[in-house]
């Protein structure tokens, strides 16, 4: 299953949750992925969704991290 | 005199009338509340007060109303809390959500009759053996207001909802929309007709255009947070994020039994406030789970560190699920040690808190030594446990980085690289293993908390005094 992180495609196994794709997503990107817990998350549409979403609703998700890191 | 009397008559008579003509729907919804039960007498004080105001005010769930909680799911009649906090909040009905199925069909069927409100799901048809009671519709008089509700689940990929495949066995399943547009009659039974959608928001905005006989699509599953309402095609549309951080107030205008006006506001459930004290007591009844303090096995010998418990959390991975090899982040395992005796369910959710899914992959040697050397990297340097096989790891003593790997498998001999193992691990070691491989694994559909749990039962005692599957190595 594909979906986009902040445009970059993002290959996640079947019953994954939005959480699974940005861990991947920040592994691949080598940035610490002790950070997810702490990000907003937006669907295609702009709507805040949550980390546990199902993965498999979302085509297209962004991020945005936190003022303090 | 006369004249003002009569006059007075008059409009006494038309305001009357006119009150007669406009009536209000009040809906109460929340959706993938997903255990949230210390939010519950928050819920509830939030109800009583909207009820107090509307005393037909409508209730409902747009389904996953389970699965979060171990002090919900692992009650004796697993997810009975929450049931028992949805009736005394006075739930009127909820819709089936995938997660419903979670304690499987005779699960499901159990808490349906447990419940004082009844399960909608039109989209499915469970076999008669079940004894399963869901409903497809349910129409309630509210003050008056006829009000028709119609539930609908989503279906993955399968063409079943997202859960174990075991779980849905003998239950039919019927695609969502075609089966939405069968109760078209309810637009000719109802003064109101309300769809409790466990479509997600994309699905719900898609059918929208195609249900025009539809007044408000009350949703659930793709856990994403409206500002209260929105409308497409005409339809109010709600839904909120999980866990019940936010419940959603509709409000629905009728003028000679004709919608003149929808509208949606979200109320905030989480957080400090006043609540209802009746569900305070009841949640700190079910707080003190005594599900907790029972006992799976006993440990002949003491675990001393973490990677004992780490062996044996893989071999249950294997014995639960007939994989060849397992892996598990180091970092996953909580307990550093767990005396002689008895092990409880509680030291299972304390030695594995998280609710990971377990998850199956086909991959080769070599494509499962990728995802373990990407596991180690992720995971703050820490190499995972692993079960099934033997590591030697080698790291550069300058970065901590691996500089070779040597894989063997149970019986000693160096793991055969190009064939394809059947490996389990859960879903956060996987996630953060993110290497081109053949095969990015599925869900199993159960908590790992959950396999460590059954693994113990089913062993009855276990040792594992002196066990390694890690040999590291500096150079």
């Amino acid at each position: 299953m594909i979906l986009k992180v902040n445009r970059k495609n993002i290959e996640v196994f079947e019953g994954a949750l939005v959480r699974h794709a940005l861990l991947s997503y920040f592994a691949w990107k080598g940035l610490d992925v002790s950070l997810v817990k702490n990000l907003t998350v937006y669907d295609r549409w702009g709507h805040e969704i949550d980390l546990d979403a199902p993965a498999s609703q979302h085509e297209a998700i962004k991020f945005k991290l936190p003022k303090t890191i | 005199m006369k004249k003002n009397l009569f006059l007075s008559l008059l409009m006494f008579a038309t305001l009357t009338a006119s009150a007669q003509e406009r009536r209000e729907l009040h809906i109460l919804s929340a959706n993938d509340m997903h255990a949230a039960i210390e939010q519950f007498p928050r819920l509830g004080y939030v109800a009583d007060s909207l009820r107090a105001l509307y005393p037909d005010l409508l209730i409902l769930s747009g389904g996953d109303n389970r699965s979060g909680d171990p002090v919900n799911d692992m009650f004796e009649i697993p997810a009975y809390p929450m049931v028992a906090l949805m009736n005394q909040v006075g739930f009127h009905a909820t819709v089936v959500g995938n997660h419903e199925f979670d304690s499987n069909q005779y699960g499901l069927a159990r808490l349906i009759d447990l419940s004082t409100f009844p399960t909608l799901c039109a989209n499915m048809e469970p076999d008669p053996k079940f004894n399963m009671h869901v409903k497809p519709y349910q129409i309630f008089d509210c003050g008056g207001i006829r009000v028709g509700v119609l539930g609908v689940t989503a279906l993955g990929s399968m063409g079943t909802p997202e859960s174990h495949p075991a779980r849905l066995t003998d239950i039919k399943f019927s695609d969502p929309l075609e089966t939405i547009q069968k109760y078209q009659f309810l637009r000719e039974k109802c003064d109101v007709v309300l769809l409790l959608s466990h479509l997600g928001y994309d699905d719900d905005v898609k059918f929208s255009a195609e249900l025009p006989w539809v007044d408000i699509i009350v949703g659930g599953h793709s856990h994403t947070q409206l500002d209260g309402g929105e409308l497409h095609n005409g339809i109010l549309i709600t839904q909120n994020s999980k866990s019940l951080k936010y419940a959603t107030h509709s409000t629905l205008v009728l003028e000679d039994n004709k919608i003149v006006e929808k509208k949606a506001e979200r109320i905030a459930v989480a957080g400090a406030g006043e609540v209802n004290k009746t569900l305070v007591a009841l949640l700190n009844y079910f707080s003190e789970n005594p599900a907790f303090k029972r006992v799976l096995a006993v440990a002949e010998t003491p675990f001393v560190c973490n990677e004992e418990l780490g062996c044996m959390v893989c071999d249950a991975y294997i014995a639960e699920t007939g994989a060849e090899l397992s892996y598990q982040n180091a970092g996953g395992v909580r307990i550093e040690s767990h005396e002689a005796g008895d092990m409880t369910v509680g030291d299972v959710m304390k030695m594995d808190p998280f609710q990971n899914d377990a998850i199956e992959l086909h991959v080769t040697g070599k494509e499962l030594s990728e995802m373990l050397i990407a596991c180690y990297d992720n995971d703050k340097q820490r190499f995972p446990y692993v079960g099934g096989m033997t590591c030697e790891i080698t790291t550069n003593p300058a970065d901590s980085k691996i500089t070779k790997l040597i894989i063997f498998d149970k019986d000693g001999k160096k793991l055969n690289l190009k064939k394809t193992y059947k490996v389990v691990s859960n879903s956060y070691s996987v996630a953060v293993s993110p290497t081109k491989r053949g095969d990015e694994g599925h869900s199993l559909g159960i908590t790992t908390p959950d396999m460590i749990k059954n693994y113990l039962e089913h062993q009855g005692r276990v040792s594992y005094e002196g066990r390694r599957c890690l040999k590291l190595i500096t150079k």
